[in-house]
């Protein structure tokens, strides 16, 4: 068994490729569609001055960055979370930890006082970590997959009505927070990147480290502890990853649903099953959907955005269904 | 499931007078907190007064009758009824299914009914009438149960396949739901949002009418096939040997369950989880047998929602929460807890 075989390389490369067209794209298209050549100009040649050149670089970029990096986040928790779960439905956001999330914002900004909008990526990480652990405790490393979805479902919903209590009681905060809590990029934050960067890049870490725990754990636990991997240290390190992938992403760009479960599929369609493959090019694939998706949610009804998490639910729901009409007898 | 043949006459004497008594102890619970609920509120009153200004109208003071009959005691028949079509909804589907985690709000029927209404809310808000909406929400319901059965259907009717597409559909219509919410002008989605929300502060004499009629229309055939419910439970080979049409079943019951949901759907709101709760409950004290456990469970859901409605308007006052977010918190817990011993037991 070689390690990268020419084919497999050139398939990886083409992604990275698709996302580049992608990137240009996205930078192009919006309430305002631009010129290819002002769009180069920008990135190669900025001008200060220009109106146009903020635009790409000042608005636009930022954004891309931030699409690019949420994608590659929760493409990867997904990856992981579905390798360590032996579940192929599992999804980070299935855990609860969108919900998690925006309750924790929710109760922060508007029960505490003297918070700003600038807090929102701290309480949106505590809150996705919060929920994912109530969930993993409950669900534990069960593979049942019905246990797994319905202890994330029953966690949402009861974060859910937390949250609906508190929007209830305070109508100005639900106008100023609608947006954010349906996931939109339009709210991003060069903060709120940099603060996840370390965690994000922590995690990148420990998926590079597991690769091979990961492969050798396809053939189930039992035979993957009898050949020597510590299967403690390898739930405890790659759920950890997981939760801080998807806690970071939530902080970026609020509740992204379905990511995560759509894109390593994508890419065992691709790539097989071999981790090895799978870990670099889920990112990839994660980034490409959500750049496309944030792209359609801008350009479908120009002026107005629609918000790019309803665009990946909407997209990704129906193939949540279909695996499951699939995978599940 | 204890087999009745194989328990002594006398065991089985007393058994069935101890869960006739649960049902009794239930409707006696259910009216007296139903008279405490009346007496809360801003203009306090004990209980005493308001029995009598419930019982004897004449003599009885102007303003209380005035609060009572037109503000308090539809309210309260809202919720107990409500609570009835729920529970009894959440019994039905659980039978339909064979599996004691199949709720309404679970498999999308309440996803399906709530958007509907949320559209008719939002979108086409003059086309119709208020007495309708629960026609939109039944028409909502109905499609997305059809449609999740028809994609989970594999031969026969997987419980799991059920649960897991429903899921995947609740998301997508939350998804449209989240849009309307989002776009639409803040003063109506306000209003939509607390409807969502499950809430029994806009209940007038109307409501109860409505709930109570689609309650009978539904709720007493129910109640005519428990003994075909029983049949059913044992499976559809035994189902069949002993006479009952199995497919037949299924789409009267998916249909009267979806009814059920729709019209407290329409008229309360989503309340996701007394479908799941109070036949679980129920199913913990009189086991199996459909002809005591479908009124146990209404009369627990009665309980659920009328105790929740009156924590969320009593706790916060002047401010009022909505019931169905008071027992998706006071039932969330209980559920995780089932979940995780289903698995343990496993």
């Amino acid at each position: 068994m070689t390690l990268m075989t020419p084919t497999r390389l050139v398939q990886l490369l083409v992604l990275v490729v698709l996302l580049a067209i992608a990137a240009i794209m996205h930078l192009k298209f919006g309430a305002r569609s631009l010129d290819w050549s002002i769009v180069l100009k920008a990135l190669t040649f900025y001008d200060e001055g220009s109106a146009q050149h903020n635009i790409v670089m000042e608005l636009r970029l930022p954004r891309l960055i931030a699409a690019i990096t949420v994608g590659a986040a929760l493409g990867l928790a997904g990856t992981l979370m579905q390798g360590v779960s032996e579940n192929p439905l599992a999804d980070p956001g299935l855990m609860g930890v969108n919900s998690g999330a925006a309750f924790f914002v929710v109760a922060g900004l508007l029960v505490l006082p003297e918070n700003t909008m600038a807090m929102i990526p701290f309480l949106a990480f505590a809150g996705a970590i919060v929920a994912a652990t109530c969930v993993l405790l409950n669900a534990g490393t069960d593979p049942d997959p019905v246990r797994l979805v319905l202890s994330g479902v029953v966690v949402g919903a009861l974060f859910s009505a937390l949250t609906s209590m508190i929007l209830l009681l305070d109508q100005q905060g639900f106008e100023t927070l609608r947006r954010w809590l349906v996931g939109s990029l339009a709210f991003e934050s060069a903060a709120a990147r940099w603060q996840t960067l370390p965690f994000m890049v922590f995690a990148g870490v420990i998926a590079l480290i597991n690769i091979p725990a990961l492969n050798l754990f396809r053939l189930g636990a039992r035979p993957a502890a009898l050949m020597g991997l510590n299967i403690q240290r390898f739930r405890f390190s790659t759920i950890l990853a997981v939760v801080l992938l998807a806690g970071s992403s939530v902080a970026i760009a609020g509740p992204i649903g379905f990511v995560g479960l759509v894109a390593p599929h994508i890419g065992r369609l691709i790539f097989g099953n071999d981790y090895r493959f799978l870990v670099p090019a889920s990112p990839l694939i994660g980034a490409l959907l959500v750049v496309t998706g944030d792209m359609v949610a801008r350009v479908a009804v120009r002026p107005l955005e629609l918000n790019t998490g309803i665009v990946t639910a909407l997209v990704g729901a129906p193939i949540f269904i279909g695996l499951v009409l699939r995978r599940v007898k | 499931m204890i087999d009745a043949r194989e328990v002594t006459d006398s065991r089985l004497c007393r058994r069935k007078s101890r869960n006739v008594h649960y049902l009794i102890i239930m409707i006696v619970l259910v009216i007296l907190v139903g008279i405490c609920s009346i007496s809360l509120g801003s203009y306090a009153m004990t209980p005493i007064e308001v029995a009598r200004t419930l019982f004897a109208a004449t003599g009885a003071d102007g303003m209380m009758q005035k609060i009572v009959f037109d503000i308090r005691l539809p309210r309260i028949l809202l919720a107990i009824l409500s609570g009835m079509a729920m529970a009894l909804s959440g019994v039905v589907l659980q039978v339909l299914t064979r599996n004691a985690l199949a709720a309404p709000g679970l498999i999308g029927v309440e996803a399906g009914a709530g958007t509907a209404v949320l559209l008719a809310m939002i979108v086409w808000r003059s086309s119709l009438p208020v007495e309708l909406y629960p026609v939109a929400a039944f028409v909502g319901g109905v499609s997305v149960a059809l449609l999740v059965a028809a994609l989970a259907w594999n031969r026969s009717l997987a419980p799991l396949r059920l649960i897991l597409v429903g899921v995947g559909i609740t998301a997508i219509l939350a998804a449209v739901a989240d849009t309307l919410i989002t776009y639409g002008r803040i003063g109506e989605v306000g209003s939509a949002l607390l409807w969502l929300a499950g809430s029994l502060h806009r209940a007038d004499w109307a409501n109860v009418r409505s709930q109570a009629l689609w309650l009978m229309i539904s709720g007493i055939p129910v109640l005519l096939l428990s003994r075909h419910f029983d049949l059913f439970q044992l499976g559809n080979a035994v189902a069949a040997s002993r006479g009952l049409d199995t497919a037949k079943l299924r789409i009267a019951a998916l249909f009267l369950s979806v009814m059920l949901t729709a019209s407290a759907v329409a008229n309360v709101g989503t309340m996701s989880f007394i479908g799941l709760l109070a036949p679980h409950a129920a199913r913990l004290l009189v086991g199996d047998r459909h002809h005591l456990l479908l009124p146990l469970a209404a009369m627990i859901g009665a309980a659920i929602v009328l105790v929740s409605d009156t924590i969320g308007r009593t706790i916060f006052a002047p401010l009022q929460l909505p019931a169905g977010l008071v027992v998706a918190v006071i039932s969330a817990p209980y559920i995780l807890y089932l979940l995780s011993r289903n698995g343990a037991s496993r």
